[in-house]
């Protein structure tokens, strides 16, 4: 048979075809990719590069299972490897040898290994139980100067809304300030967070900052988390909730208590309106003309550049300021088309008649957000274009596609050049 | 006997001109209608494993998918809908329809042989298990086959959190085949563990006391009591999921005040013990294989039944440690992590009980021992990153994120599929009277070992760097790239490796060397057997004097040479081996679910008017209830074989069965 003239013969030669099958495939490995970064877990949300008390609670915790867990398997693995190094018939002669003593147990060393087995998860229960007490809620001498936000997840973004700080909706209207996708913190201070669903079962996790819980319909569940320093981390929804769950992101920024009452300031006015001025317009079209179109993404192209990698607080920093070369005539048309292409159905903008939607995120400011669409894409002209002219081509099943089918919109290129100038105003 | 005692329609000279045509007993020995009505529990074993082994390439060809989308970040490979169905199905097929089955197979094949009995408890009811199982694996798989705008194959996770299965998020009738495809395994699951857990208390050879039966013996039987409790709890969540989604109930609809963590409670509930379901048989095969080829007994016999039983109790109380992030609050919280925690005890006594085996033996490195050995590691790993698990505040972290996959993937793999696949080479000579060929065998191992640890060792640097499961696709900039290409590569190693043990399996089978009676100088009562066994097993119910039955024979022949020749004796007196008939009834029974469950869940107001709905379903109910009416009506007869000198069957008699 065929098979049969590939045995081998011999045992070197069984050790030879292993040898080879191993190294072909290492060999395989290392022309692919390098190696060295497989061990670092320094991404933008590890859970061991942590920036907040929480967070490095359950990293503690998380070491001390490590340590005892690999004291032990150092232990009983040596003991697995030595007795079977040792008692491994080597030769014909071991192979027919009578049998060894046939002993049935030792009463003495099963009840010493159970003893040490206990004291060992003893080591791990003290932090364990401590840890559950601390990551629960806000510590009792800090619950005074904690801020309380209120974060609901949509199917697949996330609003969040500060009940304590009014924002203006016209006039002396006013409204709890509501933002979202990014959600902008006071670092050094307790942030405590109500979870809230709209749909289905999401979870909120910053790994920097604190470890998941799940935002459950009819169920009044909260975390807390601080940041220690200022930063901008990383946060995804960790539960699994239908076709865009992997794109459901958001951002958290902290900034310094100064800053950060600056920022609620900015975010409380109305909608900003550009002044008429001298026109821009040959300038911003030429601006358009140059970015890609929206047909020359590729399925699922990410939508991210380098431009949060090296310092992406100051990144979020430059995004506050308005745009260079904003041209009013094209703004005040994009305004016009959010409301005739009923775009004012789902979303609010503070300050732009009609537009009071809840079903989707408030736009109020989304200029000076750093990304869209649920923290997947970057806030880039280009990308939020890419965005509006087929949102289910970046985000399958979402409600936006959803609600352009039904209510049969359709947007022309210049519509879209118009509609993204008017929402890159909204700083 | 007292012929005058019985019925006159039941003796021997009236019964066959008296049956009625419909009922006359299938014959066949071969060919198609042989399978179908065969009540013999080794042949219902073996086409467990048929199907287990064949949805386990299933399984395993949608893991290679959904490694092949992950390969780099944002791929195209599949669509988000498509990457959400496959390791739906993934996580479905290889719990329900590959491991669970495999160890049904075992528990079918070996169990009875291992107590000394000539069939299980209840043959007819274990052909019913079977085709259920069949039918439920059907279901589960129609929608692969049916457009996927309105059907397509279950994509709301194998752990169908509500209310993300409700109409209003799922109008596909994806979830309808998942649950009616549970519900079906749910009462294959049943029917086969209450058969088990009778077979084992009620056949057991005459001195095989409970404290002397094999451990693979004893875990089949807290295994059986697991399935019996456990699945009665997904059976109401199931039914709550489908009264929901088709009779507007509100058990989890949240605009009505329904409670959608009370799904996970119900699911965890069952869910939990399943794990143990996944991993109990899989420590009996290791108990097995582990002092035969160190040529000793199991260390500490005693204490491992016992920590297998105490894992199958604690593993009830413990379930809401996979709700560590839903809120429960402190309390509630550290009283399931020290729960977790305490599990680790019973198990970790396992692995020292195994090593003490191992201490002081002969150790024949044949390949079963290779997959065994690999399973002790494995496990290790994967029960250490379990007590992560269990310290609550570290799992609020690790919950949800590719460092639980690495863990399950451990215990999973690493432990009950190395342990399946050990198994299947330990009584491959067995089952039929060849061997596997050790070079291939040990081959597959180290590319089964060295692929499963290349995939599945980075996914705990994954999930520690925070990237969570169940995402189709992820960014460049996330520090995952190279985890995730090295895991890919090793999926495709380990692919070829479980490639390699299969065409080396089917090869064995054809044509694989031939070997004789207990190839490896076995410890238990099922190597006394010639192989392949015949259809009544034991052709004189043994005797049993010790824990190691067959090693106590092979060392004391005289004596029970003699006492064997006296029980022939007696046996034959009695009037021969008494085996049961072959029947198509359980077959038929099972189509009738099988009907009812599709017009259940593949058809709805959306595609099928009532009147059409109602029929298929009564339909279906009819040919069921059919079923169960000529099962019944066939009565609990057999017949009786008396063997000649080479243990042939020289004659079959008709049998009424009454003693």
């Amino acid at each position: 048979m065929f098979l049969k003239s590939l045995l081998p013969t011999s045992r070197a030669e069984f050790n030879r075809w292993t040898r080879a099958v191993l190294a072909v495939s290492g060999l395989a490995l290392l022309a692919g990719c390098k190696f060295t970064d497989i061990w670092r877990m320094d991404g933008h949300q590890s859970t061991l590069d942590v920036a907040g008390p929480v967070a490095l609670a359950q990293r503690h915790v998380f070491y001390v299972t490590c340590w005892v867990t690999f004291t032990i398997f150092i232990l009983v693995g040596s003991t697995l490897a030595y007795a079977t190094l040792k008692f491994r018939a080597r030769s014909s002669d071991d192979q027919h040898a009578p049998p060894p003593p046939q002993s049935h147990g030792n009463p003495l060393v099963e009840l010493s290994l159970i003893a040490l087995s206990v004291g060992a998860l003893v080591i791990i229960a003290v932090p364990t139980l401590k840890g559950i007490w601390y990551t629960y809620d806000v510590p009792v001498q800090q619950k005074g100067e904690a801020l309380e936000v209120n974060a609901t997840g949509y199917q697949w973004w996330w609003r969040f809304e500060y009940p304590t700080e009014e924002a203006t909706v016209s006039g002396t209207v006013k409204m709890p300030l509501v933002t979202a996708n990014e959600l902008v913190i006071p670092a050094g201070r307790p942030i405590r967070i109500n979870l809230r669903t709209n749909d289905v079962i999401h979870s909120f996790w910053v790994p920097k900052l604190a470890g998941k819980v799940d935002m459950i319909p009819n169920r009044a569940n909260f975390l807390w988390l601080e940041a220690s320093q200022p930063g901008y981390f990383w946060g995804q929804c960790a539960e699994f909730c239908g076709d865009s769950h992997a794109v459901m992101r958001f951002r958290v920024i902290a900034l310094p208590a100064k800053e950060f009452s600056e920022w609620l300031e900015q975010q409380s006015k109305p909608a900003r309106d550009v002044e008429p001025g001298p026109t821009h317009g040959a300038v911003a079209k030429a601006q358009f003309a140059s970015l890609r179109l929206p047909d020359d993404f590729r399925p699922n192209e990410t939508g991210v550049t380098g431009r949060f990698e090296i310092d992406p607080l100051n990144a979020w920093r430059s995004q506050q300021m308005p745009n260079k070369g904003e041209d009013p005539a094209l703004i005040a048309k994009g305004r016009q088309l959010f409301q005739t292409k009923t775009c004012i159905a789902c979303h609010t903008v503070r300050g732009v008649l009609g537009a009071q939607g809840i079903t989707g995120p408030d736009l109020t400011h989304v200029g000076a957000r750093t990304t869209i669409a649920g923290g997947l894409l970057e806030n880039t002209p280009e990308e939020l274009r890419r965005w509006i002219h087929n949102p289910g081509a970046v985000k399958p099943g979402n409600k936006m596609a959803v609600g352009f089918l039904q209510n049969n919109i359709h947007l022309q290129p210049d519509e879209e050049v118009a509609l993204v100038s008017f929402l890159e105003s909204l700083k | 006997m007292d012929a005058l005692a019985k019925p006159a329609f039941l003796t021997k000279e009236e019964k066959p001109a008296a049956k009625p045509r419909l009922l006359a007993h299938p014959t066949a020995k071969t060919g198609l209608m042989s399978w179908l009505t065969t009540v013999d529990h080794k042949r219902i074993g073996f086409l467990y494993g048929f199907f287990a082994l064949f949805f386990f390439l299933v399984g395993g060809f949608e893991a290679l998918l959904i490694r092949t989308q992950l390969m780099v970040p944002n791929n195209t490979v599949l669509t988000a809908q498509q990457y959400n169905t496959m390791f739906t199905m993934h996580g479905t097929t290889m719990i329900f329809l590959a491991i669970m089955p495999l160890s049904a197979a075992f528990f079918n094949f070996i169990m009875p042989l291992q107590i000394g009995a000539r069939d299980v408890a209840f043959p007819r009811l274990n052909a019913f298990s079977l085709w259920t199982f069949v039918a439920g694996a059907i279901i589960l798989n129609i929608g692969w086959f049916l457009p996927a705008a309105t059907h397509g194959a279950p994509n709301d996770g194998w752990f169908g959190y509500a209310p993300l299965t409700s109409k209003m998020f799922t109008p596909q009738h994806s979830t309808d085949y998942w649950v009616m495809g549970l519900q079906l395994l749910g009462v294959a699951s049943i029917a086969a563990s209450l058969n088990f857990i009778v077979t084992i208390i009620n056949l057991r050879a005459p001195g095989m006391t409970m404290m002397r039966l094999p451990v693979f013996t004893w875990m089949t039987l807290v295994t059986a009591f697991l399935i019996v409790l456990s699945f009665p709890a997904i059976t109401i969540a199931l039914v709550e999921l489908m009264m929901d989604r088709n009779f507007n109930t509100n058990f989890f609809e949240v605009s009505n005040g329904g409670m959608p963590i009370l799904w996970q409670h119900l699911f965890w509930v069952f869910g939990h013990p399943e794990v143990y379901i996944l991993i109990l048989p899989a420590m009996g095969i290791i108990s097995e294989i582990l002092p035969t080829f160190a040529r000793k007994p199991l260390f500490g016999y005693p204490i491992v039944v016992f920590s297998g039983a105490c894992i199958g109790f604690l593993g009830f109380g413990v379930w809401s440690h996979h709700m560590f992030t839903t809120g429960m609050g402190t309390v509630a919280t550290a009283a399931f992590a020290m729960a977790t925690m305490a599990i680790a005890v019973p198990t970790g006594v396992k692995i020292f009980n195994w090593i003490g085996t191992i201490w002081g033996g002969h150790l024949q490195m044949r390949t079963p021992m290779m997959f065994a050995l690999g399973f002790v590691w494995m496990f290790m790993i994967g029960g250490f990153s379990g007590v992560m698990h269990a310290a609550a505040p570290a799992d609020a972290q690790q919950q949800d994120s590719y460092f639980v996959i690495a863990h399950f993937h451990y215990v999973l793999i690493g432990g009950s599929l190395f342990a399946l696949l050990g198994g299947i080479h330990y009584w491959f000579p067995l089952m039929f009277g060849r061997k596997v060929s050790e070079f291939w065998g040990k081959l597959s191992f180290w590319i089964i070992f060295a692929g499963f640890n290349i995939t599945f060792f980075p996914m705990h640097f994954l999930g520690l760097n925070g990237m969570p499961r169940r995402t189709f696709t992820y960014d460049p900039n996330m520090g995952w790239n190279t985890a995730n290409f090295v895991s890919t590569i090793g999926a495709y190693i380990l692919g070829l490796g479980i490639f390699i043990y299969f065409a080396t399996m089917v090869y064995t089978y054809l044509s694989g060397e031939r070997v004789g009676r207990d190839v490896w100088d076995a410890r238990t009562l099922e190597w006394s057997l010639p192989n392949p066994p015949p259809e009544y097993n034991y052709r004189v119910i043994p005797t049993v004097h010790a824990r190691d039955a067959w090693w106590y024979e092979k060392n004391n022949p005289e004596e029970l040479a003699q006492e064997r020749a006296e029980h022939a004796k007696a046996e034959a007196a009695h009037g021969g081996i008494h085996m049961p008939f072959a029947s198509i009834w359980p077959f038929v029974t099972s189509v009738g679910i099988l009907i009812g469950a599709i017009g259940v869940s593949a058809l709805g107001p959306d595609n099928a008017t009532t009147a059409t709905r109602l029929t298929v379903v009564l339909s279906g109910a009819v040919v069921m209830f059919l079923g169960i009416y000529f099962w019944a009506l066939e009565g609990n007869e057999g017949y009786h074989l008396h063997l000649d000198e080479n243990g042939e069957p020289a004659e079959e008699e008709i049998a009424a069965d009454h003693h």
